[in-house]
């Protein structure tokens, strides 16, 4: 209940904020940062409770993005629908890739790297069919009406990936009480250990692959919708993985709200490194990532992790006073 | 991981210093957003994969800004306050510049230059109706959405594939057609593919035998297996259709390795065309010819401007002289409308026959947002320069053609 109140909690938060603040720049910043948030939430579930580390996450932002582009502007699809379908489709490549790698018995680097080969697969094979628009990329029709999950306010987007996110954190809040959740972080602390006592690692693996991918595929969907152009390098390419694994870890793998609070700290760092740097281009980078590469050092298990520790060194010693009195 | 016994108070105290160290760096930036005039969004992507043709592009935005507040700004209406964006050289990043700027009450946003970035920046600012004037962006889809806010005055893919087949037809045919085959070499994204899927499907028409059409994504760092490739094949003419870091690594190894055919004609080569490339690179760039954006060089404008760009050090590129042309259609189009409204501004730019520019175009009329007047001209590297070899009326030098040994 405890967990539920606290998601119920955040999303009610964040649902008031464009209540609050009317500046699209800022909603547009929350937009993006809320994406990227759902795309980290995906990784979440397989790299963060799973132990699988994907450098491939693109594949299944690519997968949703392209099919909610391409349904639409190739074959007339409601919007709605083909976002749906791009969930779905998502999912099945994840489940068409963890069948692949997990029955090979892939762990480790191994995975990592196969998963990156995936999505670079998809990122030329995108780049040169012609269903994708090849290098020209898909571009959807500017259409601001309800019909088409298009909106004029930026406030309306908001709150379409806000609640994306909410249900994402449920279900990463689920996978921690439930059966099927106890087995994956079995499988990630000790997967010999989990198999001895009777866990199907393979299957665990497999289904947290495909929840994984359909989280991330939504966040693919959406961007579409969004910018309402996509092509090989936004899909498939190594930046949008790189930013689906930066940011749990950032905000701290395995836990339910570790990829909203890294992306909320990676993309404002992002932002206030341009204030810094002001009009000298890419100075905001380096800053960037000078921050970054002290954010890993200081809290090698993420900032919530952070939290907890400075948590239980402030919360022990009041303990002890407390056994004096 | 065991606990360490150190306290965070030092680490707390860093984080704490660098915050505050940044707030009040921050501070500048905000203040100087003030001021007077007409607000003008510049934006390009200065960082990132195209960093370097956006960063031209903004020198040759400034240098149009401080040529007209130097001359007392647009009449009636102050000098131009220009807001420098950076485009991250990806349509998210020139995405939410331009939410900015349309917060901090731009009359008008000029740049883009990547297609896929012109695209996205195109829709965020039709959303409030801000005109916006694509700077390079090729794609003909960036101005036939029927998007009243987007104008080029470039030209676009579908007229400069054309005038690049006709003038390569007729080079082809003045030297007694010693070319047939081809081979066309691409970057992946909207600007190469394009142009690639064009070229395939005229060239036949043409008389040319395309053997191979090899894309490779942008940045791509080594062209050894892309010339070994063309060294198999052993084409008459190689079309490369890069942006300017791929086009200059290939050219140099194709110089590496020895590859000559009998020519090297670009499309919107991203070198093809480039002072910093001849320059830097003489042997490579030898006879190469393009069909690019260039300057006008009979007009003294545009040789007022590049002396004006050489002496600052840097290269008279046409990410410069493009939009340096675009600043001044919209000053010209501000002074006109004689106010900032959007609604005015949009309407003065649409019935714009705006001729104080410095390219080689016909006279200025837009159609759907494009302008009917702009053209690409052909060039060739020779003797260390670059000259105009086509159209004749423009034409600086007779194309050499097939490349001496």
């Amino acid at each position: 209940m405890r967990g539920l109140l606290q998601i119920a909690v955040v999303v009610a938060v964040l649902a008031a904020v464009p209540l609050v603040v009317q500046s699209n720049t800022t909603l547009n910043f929350l937009v993006v940062t809320l994406l990227i948030a759902l795309a980290g939430q995906g990784w979440n579930i397989l790299g963060g409770y799973g132990g699988q580390y994907s450098f491939g996450h693109a594949a299944f932002f690519g997968t949703g993005a392209y099919v909610t582009a391409i349904l639409q502007v190739r074959y007339g699809v409601n919007a709605w629908l083909a976002f749906g379908a791009g969930i779905v489709l998502g999912a099945a490549v994840g489940g068409v890739i963890g069948a692949l790698t997990f029955r090979a018995g892939l762990r480790g680097s191994y995975f990592a790297l196969v998963s990156l080969a995936f999505a670079e697969v998809l990122r030329i094979v995108a780049s040169v069919a012609p269903i994708t628009g090849a290098g020209v990329g898909t571009l959807v029709k500017l259409d601001l009406r309800v019909e088409a999950l298009q909106f004029q306010s930026r406030a309306v987007f908001y709150w379409v990936i806000l609640a994306l996110v909410a249900v994402s954190l449920l279900v990463a809040q689920r996978l921690e009480r439930t059966r099927f959740g106890t087995w994956l972080i079995a499988v990630r602390e000790n997967e010999d250990a989990a198999k001895a006592l009777g866990v199907n690692a393979t299957q665990v693996k497999l289904g947290a692959m495909v929840i994984s991918a359909a989280i991330t595929a939504a966040a693919g969907c959406f961007y579409t919708q969004y910018f309402l152009f996509v092509d090989s390098g936004i899909a498939f390419g190594t930046r949008m993985s790189i930013e689906a694994l930066l940011t749990p870890i950032i905000g701290g793998a395995g836990t339910v709200f570790g990829p909203l609070l890294g992306a909320l700290v990676v993309q404002a760092l992002g932002e206030g490194a341009k204030l810094v740097a002001g009009d000298a281009p890419g100075l905001s980078l380096i800053v960037y990532g000078c921050v970054l590469v002290l954010v890993i050092a200081f809290a090698p298990r993420g900032l919530i992790g952070l939290v907890e520790t400075i948590y239980r060194r402030v919360a022990r010693p009041t303990k002890r006073e407390a056994a004096h009195d | 991981m065991p606990d360490r016994k150190s306290p965070f108070t030092r680490r707390e105290f860093i984080a704490s210093s660098a915050l505050v160290g940044a707030a009040s760096l921050a501070m500048p930036s905000i203040l100087r957003a003030q001021g007077a005039g007409v607000k003008l969004g510049i934006l390009h992507p200065v960082s990132g994969a195209l960093s370097y043709s956006g960063t031209q592009g903004r020198l040759g935005a400034t240098l149009a800004i401080e040529e007209i507040n130097a001359a007392g700004g647009i009449k009636g209406l102050g000098k131009i306050d220009p807001l420098l964006g950076d485009a991250l050289s990806t349509p998210e990043g020139g995405t939410a510049e331009v939410e900015k700027m349309n917060s901090a009450g731009v009359a008008a946003i000029v740049g883009g230059y990547a297609s896929a970035v012109c695209l996205a920046v195109s829709q965020a600012a039709s959303r409030y109706d801000l005109p916006y004037v694509v700077d390079v962006g090729v794609a003909d889809s960036i101005v036939t959405r029927g998007l009243k806010n987007t104008f080029r005055f470039g030209p676009g893919f579908g007229v400069i594939a054309k005038t690049a087949l006709e003038n390569l037809a007729a080079i082809n045919d003045a030297a007694g057609k010693p070319a047939k085959t081809v081979m066309i070499v691409h970057e992946d994204s909207l600007f190469g593919s394009g142009l690639a899927k064009l070229l395939n499907a005229q060239l036949p028409a043409h008389g040319f035998q395309i053997l191979e059409t090899i894309p490779h994504p942008t940045p791509t760092r080594d062209f050894n297996n892309v010339v070994l490739k063309i060294k198999a094949q052993n084409p008459d003419l190689v079309i490369p259709a890069d942006y300017y870091n791929e086009y200059v690594l290939l050219a140099r190894t194709m110089q590496q390795q020895k590859v000559k055919p009998k020519g090297i004609y670009s499309v919107l080569g991203g070198a093809a065309s480039s002072y910093k490339f001849v320059k830097e690179f003489p042997e490579a760039a030898k006879y190469i010819m393009d069909c690019n954006h260039w300057f006008d060089p009979r007009n003294p404008k545009a040789l007022a401007l590049k002396k004006k760009v050489e002496d600052k050090g840097q290269f008279y590129t046409y990410e410069v002289y493009m939009n340096y042309s675009c600043v001044m259609l919209v000053a010209d189009a501000l002074a006109r409308a004689g106010s900032a409204d959007r609604a005015k501004l949009t309407a003065a730019l649409e019935s714009s026959t705006f001729s104080g520019h410095v390219m080689p175009y016909g006279p200025t009329k837009f159609v759907n947002g494009q302008n009917q007047g702009a053209a690409p001209v052909n060039t060739q590297v020779l003797d260390n320069d670059i000259k105009v070899v086509l159209p004749a009326n423009f034409a600086q030098a007779k194309p050499v053609f097939p490349m001496p040994a």
